[in-house]
């Protein structure tokens, strides 16, 4: 749904006007979130909030405005990521000396919980009553019952649109997939398709098994990039090369010649396990079958494996399509669309998609705000101290 | 514990490749859940008569092997290597039927059996996959023989077939099988996921033997 061109200055400034006074609302809740209702003296973090701001409302606005989605997503989602890994290895580092976890430090349960884990936590909860992860429950950064509130709040809401919307570890295969022009890899067998669910079973059987956490312990390719064990033995070498190259695999060279999320679209079992979270969200990607003329450009960008022949005759993405809009802004018809479930395809489809955009895109807020005000408050201390640690 | 997890991780595999083959029988069999549970029953019973041979022939090769723990390390571990990367290509290849599965193909042999036996024929449908020789079974048995008595080799047969069971009680229930082929490629991609956990047991058993000969 991009812009016309053709249009005259009066109906811009008209436009302009309209996707400003849409994005008001927007303006005001992440003012609100990101100042946490008090402003600071520090002219560091004055600075951090007043850029963190801007940046995330001129996305909004031009979101709005242009009528394209993931274009603008995308680039909220990368600099999300990587703000992260600035603002969790600092913070680590600054609290423990080093981005590797001690032997003790896991045994007293201090390792910081990631969503990935929620899957391979489950099985054993419901067995046991016990969340094997050597996390703590309240109070400290990452702790267990934030994220699992966390996660459930936006998989009613979103769905799998967590990992467009709110993982903060997924923009690093989304930047990537985005730097060449043209995919290099080109068809990646059907079968390939459904790795990430053979992922799931395999990690949720054997951590069921073994009561211990699998995929964080020898799968998870961003240990290579937060926090990892400290390499005391031949099995922890082990583990981090696996780390390293499931990292510079499925998220550096993979995405970079497929051009596709290789990691969150074949490899990531919370990814898998988010799928079925679709069926309950109120929102689902559409095609209008009337509009859609199959000249597949859905397919061949959708990040995720999740448009097929199959659902373009079925009129809508597959369970595991991730809402990130991209399919839609390459829609040369304008066929495809957010939708809102139980609604007609043919109501207002400008209203459906605000009503997806609002939540999709405060979440995303709320998940990077904080993070990217920190990692810019570190670089300027990079810049003016030497370095990015507070202390 | 492995024996249950190896058993649900073969499962999903076995249920996806032979289901086509058994449940149209099995459910055209039964007029109800109620007797296709009697059938799956059976059937499943059958199943277990097959692997408990196999418990036996697994100590009674336990029982063959060399009584120093570095040797027996030696062979359990290029066993287990072996078998592993069996069980890896066995989850990567390409091919949709399972050769190995003793009850695919036996359609005129069931056809006779149900004529002549009917009350037996699923317990002969289940004596037949439960004497599949597919990769995840040879790892299973390859196991089943470091178990150091009969006992031991019999409860982890046991729980191997519980492991590979759960797939099957939902089968009366199940009308519709169109998702299968689905659940083949997911299983079997999980089994050659698992096979890497195995290479790597097989691995440190190898290296403990080079540590400490």
């Amino acid at each position: 749904m991009p812009d016309n061109p053709s249009i005259g200055p009066h109906a811009t400034t008209m436009t302009n006007l309209r996707a400003a006074l849409t994005s008001l609302p927007m303006m005001l809740m992440t003012f609100v979130i990101l100042s946490g209702g008090k402003l600071t003296h520090d002219p560091r973090h004055l600075f951090a909030l007043v850029a963190t701001f801007c940046f995330l409302n001129t996305l909004f606005f031009l979101m709005v405005k242009t009528g394209r989605t993931d274009r603008w997503r995308a680039i909220l989602f990368t600099v999300f990521a990587v703000a992260f890994v600035i603002s969790f290895i600092s913070h680590y580092v600054e609290a423990r000396g080093s981005m590797a976890l001690s032997e003790s430090e896991i045994l007293e349960c201090r390792t910081p919980f990631c969503h990935i884990v929620i899957p391979m936590t489950i099985i054993p909860l419901a067995l046991t009553r016990t969340i094997i992860f050597p996390g703590t429950m309240t109070g400290v950064y990452a702790a267990i019952a934030s994220m699992f509130i966390i996660w459930i709040g936006a998989s009613l809401s979103l769905g799998r649109g967590f990992c467009a919307w709110g993982c903060f570890l997924g923009g690093w295969d989304d930047g990537f997939s985005r730097i060449m022009k043209r995919p290099i890899i080109k068809n990646i067998g059907k079968k390939w398709h459904y790795l990430s669910f053979a992922v799931l079973l395999a990690v949720a059987l054997t951590s069921a098994a073994m009561l211990s956490p699998t995929y964080c312990e020898w799968l998870c390719p961003y240990k290579a990039v937060t926090e990892y064990v400290q390499v005391t033995s031949l099995t922890r070498l082990v583990q981090m090369i696996i780390f390293l190259t499931l990292f510079a695999g499925l998220v550096v060279i993979l995405p970079l010649l497929a051009k596709r999320r290789i990691q969150c679209g074949l490899f990531c079992p919370f990814g898998a396990f988010q799928s079925f979270t679709n069926k309950i969200s109120p929102f689902e990607v559409r095609v209008d079958k009337n509009l859609c003329v199959k000249c597949k450009k859905c397919i061949t960008v959708c990040p995720t494996f999740s448009m097929s022949e199959e659902s373009l005759d079925k009129g809508k993405a597959r369970m595991t399509c991730i809402k990130c809009g991209k399919c839609i802004d390459n829609c040369p018809k304008g066929a495809l669309s957010f939708h809102i479930k139980g609604t007609s395809l043919g109501d207002d489809r400008t209203a459906q998609r605000l009503l997806f955009l609002f939540p999709a895109f405060l979440f995303l807020s709320t998940m990077a705000g904080g993070n990217i005000q920190s990692a810019i408050v570190r670089i300027i201390g990079l810049f003016t101290t030497g370095s990015l640690l507070a202390h | 514990m492995d024996a249950f997890l190896l058993g649900l991780s073969n499962g999903v595999v076995c249920i996806s490749y032979c289901a086509p083959v058994l449940v149209p029988y099995l459910l055209g069999q039964g007029s109800g859940v109620l007797a296709n549970l009697g059938i799956v029953a059976r059937f499943l019973l059958g199943r277990l008569a097959g692997y408990l041979a196999f418990s036996v022939l697994a100590f009674t090769f336990h029982t063959t092997l060399p009584a120093s723990v570095a040797a027996r390390s030696l062979i359990m571990g290029s066993t287990y290597i072996i078998l592993s990367v069996l069980l890896v290509f066995y989850g990567l290849r390409n091919r949709t039927s399972s050769p190995a599965c003793a009850a695919r193909g036996s359609g005129p042999f069931l056809l006779k059996a149900g004529r002549l036996w009917p009350a037996l024929a699923p317990a002969i449908l289940g004596l037949l996959t439960g004497l599949t020789i597919c990769p995840p079974f040879l790892l299973a048995f390859a196991a089943a023989v470091e178990k150091t008595t009969l006992t031991g080799s019999v409860v982890f047969f046991v729980l191997f077939f519980c492991g590979t069971s759960v797939f099957f009680l939902p089968i009366p229930l199940v009308g519709s099988l169109k998702r299968l082929s689905v659940l083949s490629t997911v299983g079997k991609l999980a089994a050659g996921i698992i096979g890497l956990y195995y290479f790597y047991a097989g691995l440190i058993l190898l290296l403990g033997v080079i540590k400490y000969p």
